[in-house]
């Protein structure tokens, strides 16, 4: 298109507002489409129900609600052009997460009894689904229908999925991971330009994803078949497969993991480790064969050798301590440290329960987090990897102030205006934890919840970090249910923002956005 | 032969200057007042014209050519003139010269139609990396693939009395060595046994590699190996050495006052610690301890700033300076203004260039002392008179054989060893006698 037919479709194209800088009918006809197929994602919890002769209305009515708002919002800005730019992707990201959680939480206050259909408590109950992280507020599992409780794993996957393109596609875009720090990005055939591209590598990592998933399904439901693990159903194996790859957490287990055998630990550890790591480096290594590359990745380096020091680490005070022995204390050890690093909250064992000292360790796994490009939430390594090395420089540049040092990440000088998002990204993300744990506190201390300092810190990390878990009673084993409606919706808060690695909702706060 | 050559600048004179004599020249340049100067000094044909035109050439008469050479200062005109050369002169030989060391990439990739492409900064980088092999050096060439030296030395007041005052048959001539000439003053000797080393000469070695490094030890007692280099300015040429010498495991500094080219030069090359920096502030040096560096070479464009920020350094403590001479009375004039070594890049070119003029047996030479010797590398004959003798028993005639390369080894022989037919020697001559040499073997 000529520059001029370029102007002149710009002239035309209708603007309903002078002042506003953001294409707000745009976004809403991209968020009403994004409905009208999300609504679609009933049917499987519906399979389940009719499965196991459950109720289908809640989930019928939450999709015909979702499908047909998404038609209506997509029908009402049909003549809107599509100018989705930088500036719209923003609002979409943010918008879509919140509408998300929102239809997550549907089927909860139809049928989700007394423990699910106080909306605030549905509503924490999906955004915890749909972020992947992994906070519930259940606390009898057993009461449960089994398609409400496969809806909720089945959230997690769906928010994994996005989470696929939001890291891969979106994000890098709007300059907020970086597309260097995705230096991996999946090579193909060059299709007509950019967004053709970023359609094969999403299609492709959900082709990946959805491979892993049931590869862990199979391999989780064998050891049911084998008489391995009894307890270990092909709904349970379904169930936890749905939520370890998008490192969610969601278990249909009061007491996590810890309800399977220890052979099912060790595979679900496998798959964590494969879902903490970035997507596009792990279909190098397992698809196209190219293992060399993954093991040259810096980022894979760094994020194997914190999980071997995390891990022995843990396991070394978990058998000192006297709380596991052996095999037991090398599992436990490694499972939590990998389920806490992975942001994904699984549990073998209630970590809750712990030495102060075992506490600390695990608290401060909770900022790692996973590898970029992945499911996995928190600060990730790779931003720790290149945060190091600009402190680096910036010593040798103190002692030597003409010295030019580019960083590097595997081996290309990654641009600065990255690593100023970067330090951006860390202060506004240690600014939403302590912010958080301070209203977590306040409000648990006046109406006298039992959530001490610690627990308080670690609530507020473990939601922006889309850990899950935290400590005290709301441990691994434990339930948020107990939390005043402030700290609720706070974490609800802080679980969005860190899920979209915060600058996009930052973003959407100030001024300039908005205004032309 | 018939040469055929575009661009009469520097370097143009210089391949003028060294091959006139044997071959039929023809020079052919954009600008009449180069050309006068070269017909006035020189034997040659003349011709005003354009390379990059077709018809300029063939009327300037290319397709007799048996070896077209494009040495403009212009990357694009040699290229053109390159790919005309070998539409034109099938037969010749085509070799440019080039600035850009993705060029040289290029050619090796076989995706330039030119048979030979000469870089200067390439070049450039090699003698110094050859300079800061032996650290006593003036000028080194290596022959051989590496195996065999030659380097010229100057023979300090330090130098170990082993060597110097004692007449060469009782020295202590380090192994696989051979001393080619030695220089006094305007006189060249080939040395005889009875000949003495006196402080104030400079002498010429042909020996391994190993055997170089013991004379620089012997000559100048006190000058290690380099570790590491300051090199200031990083343009081409600069950047070029910088990853010569990088590649040789030597810590490189680079020095650059744009914080752009800086910035663009850090990227590239991950070994090289970059500074933004003038190099002439002497907080900076002296914060930086430039002074303990093992060598400077002194990269930038200006040649004045060079010869200062030289003796700068030099104030500030650095023992080893080699300095980049754009124009050929800088040499002189760094040389006078106490840099050890000067390398002028144009005249390192040249010397690649005339390579290519010798008789097809001849696989390199170098020139010493500003053109007046020549070191030949040189196939024997199978009719060759010097075949079956004995090295004692050769003829003396003004040249001296300091190598024998013998099934891709290098020898160095001794007095009762014999050449064979197919060996490949390494002669030191006159420039004069160069052909003669030549012929004879």
């Amino acid at each position: 298109m000529s520059p001029d037919a370029r102007n002149a479709r710009r002239r035309q194209s209708p603007r309903r507002s002078t002042w506003l800088a953001v294409d707000v009918a745009a976004v809403v006809n991209l968020v009403g489409t994004l409905g009208k197929y999300l609504g679609l994602a009933v049917l499987l919890p519906i399979a389940v129900a009719l499965w196991y002769g459950e109720s289908v209305w809640p989930f019928l009515v939450a999709g015909a609600l979702t499908s047909g708002l998404g038609l209506a919002l997509e029908r009402a800005t049909a003549n809107a052009a599509a100018r989705v730019g930088m500036r719209e992707g923003f609002l979409v990201v943010a918008v879509t997460w919140l509408l998300a959680a929102g239809f997550a939480s549907l089927p909860y206050l139809f049928a989700g009894g007394a423990q699910l259909s106080h909306p605030i408590d549905a509503y924490f109950e999906g955004m915890s689904g749909f972020t992947t992280t992994g906070a519930t507020v259940v606390t009898d599992f057993e009461a449960l229908p089994r398609s409400i409780a496969m809806w909720r794993q089945f959230t997690q996957w769906l928010g994994g999925m996005g989470i696929i393109v939001l890291a891969i596609a979106v994000l890098p875009r709007l300059r907020v991971g970086g597309r260097q720090l995705l230096e991996t990005e999946l090579p193909g055939p060059e299709i007509a330009g950019f967004s053709e591209r970023i359609r094969s590598t999403a299609r492709r990592l959900w082709v990946l994803y959805v491979g892993l998933t049931a590869l862990e399904t199979l391999a989780l439901a064998s050891l049911g078949w084998l008489g391995i693990d009894d307890r270990m159903t092909e709904y349970e194996a379904l169930a936890h497969a749905f939520t370890t790859m998008p490192s969610g957490g969601f278990s249909t287990q009061a007491t996590s993991i810890q309800a399977f055998s220890a052979a099912a630990q060790w595979i679900i550890v496998v798959f964590m480790l494969l879902a903490g790591a970035n997507f596009a480096l792990v279909y190098r290594g397992l698809v196209r064969l190219q293992p060399r590359i993954v093991v040259r990745d810096e980022e894979f380096r760094l994020y194997v050798a914190l999980l071997l020091v995390a891990s022995v680490t843990l396991t070394v005070q978990v058998w000192s301590y006297g709380f596991e022995e052996g095999e037991a204390a090398l599992r436990a050890g490694v499972f939590q440290t990998v389920s806490i690093v992975t942001t994904t909250g699984y549990a073998t064992a209630d970590f809750a329960t712990w030495s102060t000292l075992l506490l600390l360790s695990i608290f401060a796994l909770m900022f790692v987090g996973g590898s970029a490009g992945s499911t996995s939430g928190g600060i990730k390594v790779v931003r720790h990897l290149l945060v190091g090395r600009v402190l680096r420089r910036e010593l040798d540049q103190t002692v030597s102030p003409e010295l030019v040092m580019p960083i590097r990440l595997n081996g290309v000088a990654v641009d600065e205006r990255t690593l100023r998002a970067i330090a951006a990204f860390i202060l506004l993300y240690i600014g939403f934890w302590a912010v958080g744990a301070a209203a977590i506190a306040l409000e648990s201390a006046l109406g006298s919840v039992d959530v001490g300092t610690l627990d308080a810190l670690a609530i507020s990390a473990s939601a922006v970090g889309n850990v899950g878990p935290a400590f005290g009673i709301t441990g691994p084993m434990g339930s948020y249910e107990p939390l005043g409606d402030v700290s609720k919706v706070t974490m609800v808060a802080l679980m969005w923002a860190g899920r979209l690695e915060i600058i996009p909702v930052v973003v959407l706060l100030t001024r300039h956005y908005w205004r032309l | 032969m018939k040469i055929f050559l575009i661009g009469a600048g520097q370097v143009g004179f210089a391949i003028v200057e060294a091959l006139h004599a044997d071959h039929a020249i023809t020079v052919l340049d954009t600008e009449p007042s180069r050309l006068a100067a070269l017909s006035e000094r020189y034997d040659v044909v003349t011709v005003e014209g354009d390379g990059t035109s077709r018809q300029d050439l063939v009327r300037a008469g290319v397709r007799d050519a048996d070896l077209v050479i494009a040495c403009t200062s212009r990357d694009e005109v040699n290229l053109v003139t390159g790919m005309f050369a070998r539409a034109e002169a099938r037969k010749a030989t085509a070799v440019i010269r080039t600035s850009n060391v993705e060029y040289v990439e290029l050619w090796r990739a076989g995706e330039l139609d030119v048979d030979f492409v000469v870089c200067s900064e390439l070049e450039t980088a090699h003698a110094i990396s050859r300079i800061i092999g032996v650290p006593a050096a003036r000028q080194t060439d290596v022959f051989a693939e590496g195996q065999v030296q030659i380097v010229e030395f100057e023979v300090a007041d330090g130098a170990s009395p082993d060597m110097v005052g004692v007449p060469l048959r009782e020295a202590k001539i380090p192994a696989d060595s051979k001393v080619a000439a030695i220089i006094r003053g305007d006189r060249m000797l080939l040395p005889g046994g009875d000949e003495r080393i006196e402080p104030g000469d400079r002498i010429v070695v042909i020996g391994s590699p190993q055997a170089a490094q013991a004379w620089s030890a012997l000559l100048a007692p006190g000058e290690e190996t380099v570790r590491d280099a300051v090199i200031y300015g990083a343009g081409r040429v600069g950047t070029a050495i910088a990853h010569v010498l990088i590649e040789q495991g030597i810590g490189v500094r680079l020095i650059e006052s744009s914080l752009e080219r800086a910035r663009a030069v850090a990227e590239s090359l991950p070994g090289a610690r970059v500074y933004h920096a003038t190099g002439v502030d002497p907080d900076f040096l002296e914060r930086e301890r430039i002074g303990q560096a093992g060598v400077a070479i002194f990269a930038m464009r200006d040649d004045a700033k060079n010869l200062y920020a030289a003796s700068l350094a030099k104030v500030h403590g650095v023992q080893f300076t080699i300095g980049i001479a754009h124009e050929p009375i800088s040499v002189t004039a760094f040389e006078q203004g106490g840099i050890d070594v000067s390398v002028n890049p144009r005249m390192v070119t040249a010397e690649e260039i005339i390579r290519f003029a010798h008789d097809p047996r001849t696989q390199q030479v170098a020139l010493l002392e500003g053109n007046r010797y020549e070191v030949l590398d040189v196939t024997l004959k199978d009719t060759s008179e010097y075949i079956g003798k004995r090295f004692k028993d050769m003829p003396v005639r003004g040249a001296l054989i300091g190598a024998v390369v013998r099934n891709g080894a290098a020898l160095f022989p001794h007095r009762d060893d014999v050449l064979q037919a197919g060996d490949r020697v390494i002669v030191f001559t006159e420039a004069a006698d160069a052909p003669r040499v030549v012929k004879a073997l």
